[in-house]
């Protein structure tokens, strides 16, 4: 039976398919819960790494939101989807792991960022100017970081970021919108003092 | 320079954030207002070089490893409720074991016996009833009853002694 849900989770990621492995997983079984990982694990990864600028850290935080999942199942299979779940916890996670190690001034990050462009004829302009919009996430303050990320690079609606950010729409588009302004500023500064 | 009042609509409308009135609205304005015109082109252009920054994935190595690192932590939790359990219920079993072998009056005591003196009963005399010699011819047999003719009848008595000597009890009945 666990064969024939893990032959299903390849076809469709569907909810009839994801209740299954749910199931499944909380019946003990470690192969549907590793099934159920891998549709899940670029979202909390990147989205991880997203708002935290380092993949080590990413990959600690993806490790306790699985770790975090597991030990939920029974609440997660009531709730509508699991991607919102993961998304809710994965953004908590991050904001205790920041809370808990000491945060990099933002000009840290600049001058990490100006070290690595010195020899900007080795790297190729496009190469630059991806690290130079990376960087630019890592100087927005945490919850207009947040706010960016799930709408702007996982395509979360507006509503979707507030429910996961615990904010009303109202505060996520001021959010957004100040992030944005934040990060074009950022690039247009960086490209015009070079 | 764009106008500050519209700033906020302008960038959300950029990123597809507005609802379809706001959105309507933020389009006339940027019709006739060439500083906006400039900020929503720009805000468009970021907005792609983030997404495109972006579109790289991460190295499968790196979700290989957390998937190894989750499933070896269940693995590792899985053996050590294993161990747990066997052991829990080790210590339960020895516990129970060591009660019946430390504590042996614990166990269930058989109730002294109880001495109970029943004196005798009076002795009932029986009178015999003479046959008579004939049948009587009446059609209407008359029974003659042998009549026991005994004493008043004695209330029995049970005495009930226990271990204490000073307490003794008695029973009647009649």
């Amino acid at each position: 039976m666990i064969l024939a849900v893990l032959a299903m989770a390849d076809a469709a990621d569907s909810p009839q398919v994801q209740l299954g492995l749910i199931e499944a997983a909380r019946a003990g079984d470690l192969a549907a819960f590793e099934a159920l990982m891998r549709q899940h694990e670029r979202l909390v990864l990147a989205t991880a790494f997203r708002l935290l600028g380092s993949l080590p850290d990413a990959q600690d935080i993806s490790q306790e939101v699985f770790l975090k999942l597991y030990r939920n199942l029974g609440k997660v299979g009531a709730e509508a989807t699991i991607a919102g779940w993961l998304y809710r916890v994965t953004a908590n996670a991050c904001h205790d792991l920041r809370r808990r190690k000491q945060p990099a001034a933002p000009m840290e990050f600049v001058e990490d960022l100006r070290a690595g462009g010195a020899d900007p004829q080795q790297a190729a302009a496009e190469a630059e100017r991806r690290r130079v919009l990376e960087m630019s996430l890592r100087i927005l303050p945490e919850k207009e970081r947040a706010a960016l990320v799930l709408r702007d690079l996982e395509g979360l609606s507006t509503e979707e970021v507030a429910r996961v950010l615990g904010s009303s729409e109202a505060t996520v588009r001021s959010q957004i919108s100040k992030a944005r302004v934040k990060v074009r500023g950022f690039v247009e500064r960086y490209f015009r003092s070079r | 320079m764009h106008c500050k009042d519209w700033e906020e609509r302008v960038v959300l409308h950029a990123g597809g954030d507005l609802p379809a009135d706001q959105a309507f609205a933020v389009e006339r304005h940027l019709a006739g207002c060439s500083g906006c015109q400039v900020l929503w082109s720009g805000m468009k252009e970021s907005l792609d070089l983030l997404h495109e920054a972006h579109a790289e994935p991460l190295p499968a190595a790196a979700y290989t490893a957390v998937r190894g690192r989750v499933m070896a932590e269940l693995a590792r939790r899985r053996i050590w409720r294993r161990y747990w359990v066997a052991g829990l219920a080790g210590a339960a079993a020895m516990l129970v074991a060591l009660t019946l072998a430390i504590w042996p009056e614990h166990r269930v005591q058989p109730l002294p016996p109880v001495a109970l003196a029943i004196p005798k009963a009076p002795e009932v005399q029986l009178i015999p009833v003479s046959p008579s010699p004939r049948p009587r011819p009446r059609a209407l047999e008359r029974r003659v009853v042998a009549r026991r003719k005994t004493e008043p009848r004695q209330p029995l008595l049970v005495r009930l002694v226990t271990d204490d000597p000073n307490v003794v009890l008695y029973w009647i009945a009649d």
